[in-house]
């Protein structure tokens, strides 16, 4: 058994320990937020934060993010508390599919925590490795602007 | 926030097959073409989704307590299609937009519209919609009135209570009084623009906030009791067959339950996703296989197209009584590679078998085209067989999602009563997808000396750019790529090529432009070594992306400038407004390009490319400003303007995300994706060897919308990529004086053609 902290429960799961934990997150955990996209740290689509810091789940061994915290997108807010990043999501309609929405907002709160007002170019070399097929990136970028209280 | 559904949650619809049947009263197998086509008779015409599906309650019922559920065969695949329907409802029904639930894509309940697909659904699913609503509230209005003994026009409506002569009643009461099962009268009056309160405003999409937040919204996210995991081992090229394998070994790997071997067609089901995936994979390498013939038989894929056997087609000409000898003259060849889909999230299907029924939950652009090729793939009636959309990943075009569904089925068979899931890898999707076709353009025209075109011929080499399922006994064989490999295979249906209108190799072939003397002529490859199929706009976005670049080369040889030359050569006021607006926006001041100019080692400059899609539906005009590092050949596009004329835009915020959307995957088409193959199967099939674009050079992009409420709603979603991609292409052209003339413009190869 491995036991994790995620979004501030303490859970037991029984799997191997080399498992991704995006496998973990999704299929044992129930977790819909961190998405499975290329499976090889190219897209971004499965970033979850481990003590705060963005990563890949899905190249996260299980047991490598024991003892930390895990935070997925269902973690960072609610309808009813919101993180400025997902309100601004709403507010600029910053998405079409959303199959890459949980890497784009998980990836920017990992950074507006880093640079709480960060430039529109700093917007664009934090989240150049989360990769968007809708052609959304203005509109992503505008909402984290938005979010550190700038821009639109 | 509130949240709303669009789709009944996995639990609400029962996870069985209880509903299996109420799809009887629907019409299916429509023919799209021969519908959208129809001549106008005299009397009012019904929208042709409506002659396809005539019963007024299979678009809108009202249920005695006043709740309102409306029906659309049309599917959300990113592109906000169920926001507008709910916005479209709503406008007719005089009820509030979020107290209507929008039942979408399930082929036992919704009306069959055939494929969401083509910038078709607001054009034909909207306006057959509206058209059922308008018809439901002026039925419950005149009821009302009758009883109340008043006249119908001293009556409104305010969210569903009809109100007059001091009294109200709510809808539920109202449809007390009248049936709504019958057919939908062409009579209905649509509300007229001036009277719309929700149509026309920027309504928030209702499927966002759960997007945002992690609720439950795709496929993959779905986990019904019991679901057991899916893998397909994938041979290692398109023409392979098993010799030999041996199942026994991957049987006894961890969680594996089941191995599935039905002639070449392999599969894994697992307790777990990983698990399936490894068993999978294992069971891949240790298969022997035959790979088959080389494709292209080893030739280039531009060889092949010129030379392989093609049918050879001209499809629209115009010939002047007589006209005046050219002053000039011009010919030149494009091509572009294969493209491919590229979806962040790969393609995933649910199925689950109880007895001879199955249930597939789908992210297909076609429900019901799925339900009847799946039925023929699984030799079972099309009754047996249920599809019900569910969203995936953004599709663009015909990508995995019907595949994949086959396959969820093909192995659910093997655990009948347990659901399972099959979510294929992302390069399993990028080498099994169907690919957007390459394509060879080759443009021959003539100019008079005042800068009028006086001919126009345009030669397009293509493969098909449809293979999706079709319609019930529309086509013979199955368009779902595992039934091809199965032990008693059945063969890929023939493709066919897309009539004009619309066009598919030939879409937007035909010239925008006023030349007097016009040919088009498809070159056909109905046989496709790598299967093709739709990829946004089909042929549309290479034909005009060609035709543009070809214009401004004309324009050039006669010394005119880009815009000039196009205001001198189109009749359309809505084309030459949006083009003077996005020229406007961009602060441009065109002039003639100078040919070979002297290169600095940076060259900026601008361009333009105009389209009307599909010569039928939103007119787009966009500019762009590019800046060529002419030493290493790295194109950056620095801004894109564009301006739009969709008509009545039904959500302005919508059309303007499907725009620029539009060009930001139009500029990742244009400057870097290209598919590589070898010798047997498609081999860029990551984010490396198949990049897209980043946001590091997503370029800075400002849109208009020129708001026509006077004309009706034209498809949006394909509009943009082929103007974004031409305004590219005559930017580089502008700057540095010289043409890339194949598709993507990598650095290798502008740095060629500005070295050449």
């Amino acid at each position: 058994m491995i036991e994790l902290n995620v979004n501030g429960r303490q859970v037991a799961v029984d799997v191997d320990p080399d498992t991704p934990l995006i496998y973990v997150l999704r299929n044992d955990l129930a977790l819909n937020g961190p998405k499975l996209g290329c499976a090889r740290g190219q897209c971004g689509a499965c970033t979850v934060h481990l003590d705060g810091a963005a990563v890949r789940a899905c190249q996260t061994p299980v047991k490598a993010a024991a003892g930390q915290a895990i935070v997925t997108l269902e973690g960072l807010g609610s309808p009813a508390k919101p993180h400025p990043l997902q309100a601004a999501f709403i507010a600029e309609q910053a998405l079409q599919c959303g199959y890459c929405t949980n890497g784009m907002i998980m990836q920017a709160a990992a950074l507006l925590k880093a640079k709480p007002q960060p430039t529109e170019a700093d917007v664009r070399a934090g989240l150049n490795a989360n990769l968007c097929r809708c052609g959304c990136q203005p509109r992503v970028v505008r909402a984290v602007l938005k979010a550190a209280g700038k821009g639109a | 926030m509130r949240h709303l559904t669009e789709h009944n949650a996995l639990s609400r619809r029962g996870f069985g097959l209880g509903l299996l049947g109420m799809g009887g009263g629907l019409v299916i197998g429509f023919r799209m073409g021969a519908d959208a086509q129809q001549p106008a008779a005299a009397g009012p015409q019904l929208p042709a989704m409506i002659r396809a599906n005539p019963a007024l309650n299979s678009w809108v019922r009202i249920t005695p307590d006043g709740a309102v559920t409306v029906f659309t065969g049309r599917v959300e695949i990113g592109q906000g299609t169920l926001t507008a329907m709910r916005q479209i409802a709503a406008e007719e029904l005089d009820v509030a937009p979020e107290r209507i639930t929008v039942v979408s894509g399930d082929t036992a309940r919704t009306p069959d519209e055939g494929v969401t697909s083509g910038s078709f659904a607001i054009k034909l699913g909207g306006s057959a919609l509206a058209h059922a609503c308008a018809d439901a509230r002026a039925t419950l209005v005149k009821a009302v009135a009758e009883a109340w003994k008043v006249a119908p026009a001293t009556l409104k409506v305010e969210d569903g209570f009809i109100i007059g002569t001091g009294q109200r009643v709510n809808y539920g009461e109202a449809a007390g009084l009248v049936s709504l099962v019958r057919p939908v009268d062409a009579n209905a009056k649509r509300k007229p623009a001036s009277e719309q309160r929700i149509v026309g405003t920027s309504y928030p999409r209702t499927d966002i906030p759960a997007k945002v937040f992690g609720d439950r919204v795709f496929i993959h996210d779905m986990r019904p009791q019991g679901m057991l995991f899916g893998a397909i081992a994938r041979p290692p090229a398109y023409a392979a067959r098993v010799l030999s394998v041996d199942l026994a070994p991957i049987k006894a790997m961890p969680g594996v339950v089941e191995v599935v071997r039905d002639g070449s067609f392999l599969g894994v089901i697992a307790k777990r996703e990983e698990q399936a995936r490894a068993a999978a994979e294992r069971l891949a390498t240790s298969a022997k296989w035959d790979n088959g013939p080389a494709l292209f038989a080893g030739k280039n894929v531009f060889e092949h197209l010129l030379e392989a056997p093609h049918e050879v087609k001209t499809i629209h000409e115009l010939k002047a009584a007589a006209t005046q000898p050219p002053a000039l003259t011009h010919k030149r060849t494009y091509r572009r590679a294969f493209q491919a889909h590229a979806s962040i999230g790969a393609s995933c299907a649910l199925a689950q078998w109880q007895g001879d029924t199955v249930t597939v939950w789908s992210h297909t652009q076609g429900p019901f085209p799925l339900r009847v090729h799946l039925a023929k793939a699984l030799r079972t009636p099309e009754a047996n067989v249920r599809v019900i959309h569910e969203q995936g990943s953004g599709c663009y075009g015909h990508n995995g999602a019907d595949d994949v569904a086959l396959d969820a089925a093909l192995l659910a068979r093997a655990v009948p009563g347990r659901p399972v899931r099959v979510h294929w890898a992302h390069e399993e999707e990028m080498a099994w997808e169907p690919w957007g076709s390459a394509m060879i353009v080759e443009l021959e025209g003539s100019m008079d000396a005042d800068g009028r075109l006086t001919d126009w011929n345009h030669d397009v080499w293509s493969f098909p750019h449809s293979s999706r399922p079709g319609p019930s006994g529309g086509m013979d064989g199955c368009n779902l790529r595992s039934a091809w490999y199965l032990a008693d295979p059945l063969p890929p249906s023939k493709a066919t090529d897309g009539g004009l209108p619309n066009g598919a190799s030939a879409r937007n072939a035909v010239p925008i432009y006023t030349a007097a003397n016009q040919r088009v002529t498809t070159h056909y490859h109905q046989v496709m070594p790598i299967r093709t199929s739709a990829l946004r706009t089909l042929g549309g976005f290479f034909n005009a992306v060609s035709a543009e670049m070809f214009l401004d080369e004309l324009a050039t040889m006669a010394g005119r400038d880009p815009v000039s030359v196009r205001l001198a050569n189109i009749k359309d006021d809505r084309l030459a407004a949006v083009l003077n607006r996005a020229v406007a926006m961009s602060g441009w001041m065109p002039a003639p390009v100078t040919a070979g100019k002297v290169l600095a080692p940076e060259m900026r400059g601008f361009g333009v490319g105009l389209s009307r899609y599909k010569n039928q539906d939103c007119y787009v005009a966009v500019v762009a400003e590019v800046a060529v590092d002419t030493r290493s050949g790295a194109v950056k596009v620095r801004r894109l303007w564009s301006a739009t004329d969709t008509g009545r835009a039904v959500s302005p915020d919508g059309v303007i995300n499907q725009i620029e959307g539009g060009m930001v995957q139009a500029t990742s088409w244009t400057l870097i994706e290209a598919g590589r193959f070898d010798a047997g199967i498609m081999r860029a099939v990551d984010y490396v060897d198949y990049p897209i674009i980043d946001f590091l050079d997503t370029p800075v992009i400002e849109s208009v919308l020129i708001d026509r409420l006077d004309q009706p709603s034209v498809g949006a979603g394909e509009g943009s990529q082929a103007p974004a991609g031409a305004a590219i292409a005559n930017a580089i052209f502008a700057a540095t004086g010289r043409r890339v003339t194949e598709l993507p413009f990598t650095r290798e190869r502008v740095r060629a053609a500005l070295q050449a």
